[in-house]
Parts: structure tokens; C-alpha cells; sequence
């Protein structure tokens, strides 16, 4: 049995820029991308919700 | 326990009585039994048909020993952040300080408005077309110069508005000088606001003492709380470290939870004190207590107790893009610290190392060869990342951690990397338990 948990809704290949700096987050010592969301799909999202 | 591999290019785990395949290439995550665990791990294990079925239909959908992309980032020469420190003074004394103590090896010193302002005109300057731009009043200890920190504020606001652009302002604090004023201004003006707490009183007295040598927990736990309980939605974070001292951290985690605090990171300590650094010797240590944290932590999510661990978050759905994740934090050459006298560094772990300095806000970058070498970082310039299952969610780690342990930004420091690893695992888990959890309710 194997079953899918999570993946990506699309693959987002080339960036915006739009997400904030990595070093701004919680740490300040061992940030990591990978704990951050996507700014602007977490932004555009909540448009769509909102409406 | 089955053993952790990475073959090809998927990484099998087991976290419990679960077992989990990660997909590296497409970065999807799958539930499995263990008797495929163990065919996917490569070893001789008959599958029926129709389980060698689902698997093929993964490897089709392309969700299973997906093909890695490899591109070279393009690289943004546009800055977007700066570390701004305010104030090269601290009202604490922290043992495992990696500032000195708030001093940086130099001059206890404020920096002038006179010097904020000028940083906030070259991250404009220097931004381009970007809109949106980033300022951390860091330290030291940002609240010891408060009149600053509000002059640049509202200066950068201004400034920002005529150009069509916006700032996103954090400040990492000690807590020691919250007060009704200072929380009012945070909550107006923060995005995001980090506060340093380590946990148990006594661990926190351990080592963050005020210059007398007490301890400052109680001087600053009410504070904290108080601040968090008027924060609303508005980001933050209680920001711990662990020591050697404290490799039962999980403890810490959960205290700060009982507190009220519900988002919370807690980080391995930087440190070359013999008594406080962390060793190999620990890891086995380490990984059980980050194990025991996750098994918590999922507890108290079901139990409607939830909160946030920093480092348990990964977003495999919606998270960062490609381009991001391979070009890890961009210090050097989108996101600089500048210190009290104007001068920049690549980010606040290399501030006042004198071969890092790299220009000044006034008369800008003057070490190219620097800010190229930091804008040619990436996870492909890393070579020991290459075949790491946890890559595309790490970026290949901290440069300037790279640099402290192993003398180079593109040699991951390997204890560094097998504590990300297993906190990714554990992020993985709980990403995973999360939804079942919502599917079932």
C-alpha cells in the first residue's frame, strides 16, 4: 500500500521575488526555505477566499 | 526500525509505526506500509501486482522518482532586505552570545538616526523595481535605542509611500524594555517581532544574565506575555536557543507552550564555549528529543492544544518555488546587515569580521568580488548537498554557519545538517498526521 499524503499543487519554477528574505523569519541562525510559504500564492489565495 | 536511505532520488523514513517515501524531485510525500518501505529501500521484498501497480502510477504521475530540474537561479542583483543594528549594546550578557555580548569585538555604540536614514535611502536606491522591502532593527538589544528605531520607521514609511513602495518591519528583542509604550508602537508598526526566551527558568537564568549576573527570566516573563496576549494576529515568534546544558529542549518547547506562547522556534546554539556548544556526541540525543517534541506536538494539535514549531512547518503544497529553494537566504547580495557606523556585512553572523565588510551605506558596495561570490551561491554550488534528501527544503544551510564551523559557505556543517535532516522528517511526519487528523474530523 502506498498512498500520496501532500504534493505540490503546482510546480513553481521561476520566482517572483516577491517572498520575504529567509533571515527575517524565526531563527535568525538556521532558517531554512523549505519552512516558509509562498507569499504570493498564500496572498492570492486569500483573495479567493475573501471572495 | 527500518534504516533511513536515500536511493535514486526518493528518501524512505520511518517515524514510528509510520513510514513515509518523500518524492526529492517533485517533492511529494507518501504514506506507505512497511513491507514497501522495505522494496523501495531496495531490498528483496515481493510486491503484488497491484502494489507494483501503484507505484508505477506514481512514477507516471510523476510523484515518484521524479526527475530533478536543475537551473541555476537568476540571481536578483536588486537588494530587498537589511539587518539594521540599531544598537551595538545589550542590556543582558548571554553566555553563548555569538555578538559579543552586544558588542560585536568593537565599541559598545547606538547607531545614529543620521545612519538609519541613510541605510533606509540606499535599500531604497538599491531596490529597483522591488515594492516590497525589509528592515530587522537587530542588536544588541533595538529597544536600548527606541527614539532611532521610531524615527526610521516612520522616516522609511514616508519615503516608501512617494516611490509606490512598502516595508515590512521586524525587531528582535530581549523583552527586558517592553512596556506599554514599546508594545503599542510593535503592534502598530511589526510585522513581525522575535523575541529571544529559552525556556525554563532555570535554563533561561542558566545563561541570559543581566550584566550583574542574575538571571532575567523574571524580569522579562510577564513582559513577553503580556506583549503576546495584545499581539492579536499580528506575527511573532518566541525565539529560543539550546545548549549542551539543555539537550532536554523539548521540555523548553512545551514550557513556552504552557505559557500562553504559541509560536515558538527554538535553535541549536552557535557557539565555540566548550561547556555549551553542541557536539556530534549529542546528536543521538538531540534527534530523540526533536522525536519526542513531534510526538507531542501532535498530541496537543489533536487535542484542539495546538501551536506553531517553527521548524516543523513545510509547506509542500503551496510552498516557495524552485527558484527560491535552490537559492537559499540571499545574504551578500539581496539582504545585507549594516552596523552602527554605516559599514555593511553579508548578514548579522559575519558583522564585524573585518575581511566581510563590504562597503558602507554611504558610499555603497565597494567589495563586488564579495556580493558575487555570496549572488553565485546555491544549492548547486554546495557539492555534499547533491545527493541529500532534504535539499530542496534546506537550500544547503546557513552560509555564514558553513563558514564559522568549516571554513567555507559551501561546505554544509554536518551536525547542522543531520539535525535539519531530522527535523525535516519530523515536519513531514506531522504534515502528514495533520491531514489525516482533518479528514477524519
Amino acid at each position: 500500500m502506498i498512498k500520496t499524503v501532500a504534493k505540490p499543487t503546482k510546480r513553481n519554477i521561476t520566482g517572483c521575488g516577491e517572498c520575504r528574505s529567509t533571515c527575517q523569519s524565526a531563527c535568525k541562525t538556521s532558517c531554512t526555505v523549505g519552512n516558509q510559504s509562498c507569499e504570493r500564492v498564500t496572498r492570492e489565495s486569500k483573495i479567493e477566499k475573501d471572495n | 526500525m527500518l534504516p533511513c536511505s536515500v536511493i535514486s532520488m526518493i528518501h524512505v523514513f520511518q517515524f514510528q509505526d509510520k513510514h513515509y517515501v518523500y518524492d526529492v524531485g517533485s517533492g511529494a510525500l507518501h504514506e506507505c506500509d512497511e513491507k514497501t518501505a522495505r522494496f523501495l529501500s531496495g531490498e528483496k521484498v515481493s510486491l503484488s501486482r497491484s502494489e507494483l501497480d501503484e507505484i508505477e502510477t506514481l512514477e507516471k504521475e510523476g510523484l515518484l522518482y521524479a526527475e530533478e530540474v536543475k537551473t541555476y537561479p537568476k540571481k536578483s542583483d536588486k537588494v530587498k532586505a537589511l539587518c539594521l543594528h540599531i544598537c551595538h549594546d545589550c542590556n543582558l550578557r548571554c553566555k553563548y552570545c555569538f555578538a559579543d555580548e552586544g558588542a560585536y569585538h568593537a565599541a559598545r555604540e547606538m547607531m545614529p538616526f543620521g545612519t538609519a536614514k541613510t541605510a533606509i535611502d540606499f535599500l531604497l536606491r538599491e531596490s529597483g523595481d522591488r515594492t516590497t522591502l525589509e528592515v530587522d532593527f537587530f542588536g544588541g538589544e533595538p529597544l536600548m535605542n527606541l527614539d532611532v528605531v521610531k524615527q526610521t520607521v516612520y522616516y522609511a514609511k514616508e519615503e516608501a509611500a512617494k516611490r509606490g513602495k512598502r516595508f515590512l518591519f521586524t525587531t528582535t528583542t530581549n523583552g527586558l524594555l517592553l512596556n506599554d509604550e514599546t508594545i503599542k508602537f510593535f503592534n502598530e508598526e511589526m510585522e513581525n517581532v522575535v523575541l529571544s526566551l529559552d525556556g525554563r527558568k532555570e535554563v533561561h537564568d542558566a545563561v541570559r544574565k543581566t550584566p550583574n549576573g542574575k538571571g532575567s527570566f523574571d524580569a522579562v516573563i510577564d513582559k513577553a506575555k503580556k506583549f503576546v496576549q495584545s499581539r492579536g494576529d499580528k506575527h511573532y515568534y518566541v525565539r529560543g536557543t539550546f545548549t549542551a546544558k539543555n539537550l532536554d529542549f523539548a521540555d523548553d518547547v512545551l514550557f513556552l507552550a504552557d505559557q500562553g506562547f504559541d509560536s515558538i522556534s527554538m535553535e541549536p546554539v552557535v557557539t565555540d564555549i566548550e561547556e555549551l556548544k553542541i557536539k556530534e556526541e549529542h546528536l543521538p540525543i538531540i534527534e530523540k528529543e526533536y522525536e519526542r517534541l513531534c510526538v507531542e506536538y501532535i498530541k496537543r494539535m489533536q487535542r484542539g492544544e495546538g501551536f506553531n514549531f517553527f521548524h516543523f512547518n513545510v509547506d509542500l503544497e503551496g510552498g516557495p518555488c524552485l527558484e527560491k529553494r535552490i537559492s537559499a537566504c540571499g545574504a551578500g547580495n539581496e539582504y545585507f546587515s549594516v552596523v552602527p557606523n554605516g559599514d555593511l556585512y553579508p548578514c548579522h553572523q559575519f558583522a564585524g569580521d573585518e575581511k566581510w565588510r563590504m562597503g558602507s551605506v554611504f558610499e555603497g558596495i565597494q567589495r563586488q568580488d564579495i556580493r558575487e561570490e555570496f549572488a553565485k551561491n546555491c544549492l548547486f554550488t554546495r557539492k555534499k548537498c547533491g545527493d541529500c534528501f532534504a535539499k530542496f527544503i534546506c537550500s544547503g544551510g546557513c552560509s555564514a554557519n558553513n563558514q564559522h564551523f568549516c571554513g567555507d559557505m559551501n561546505d554544509p556543517y554536518p551536525l547542522t545538517c543531520a539535525m535539519m535532516k531530522k527535523r525535516i522528517e519530523c515536519a513531514l511526519h506531522v504534515l502528514a498526521q495533520r491531514k489525516a487528523f482533518q479528514e477524519r474530523n
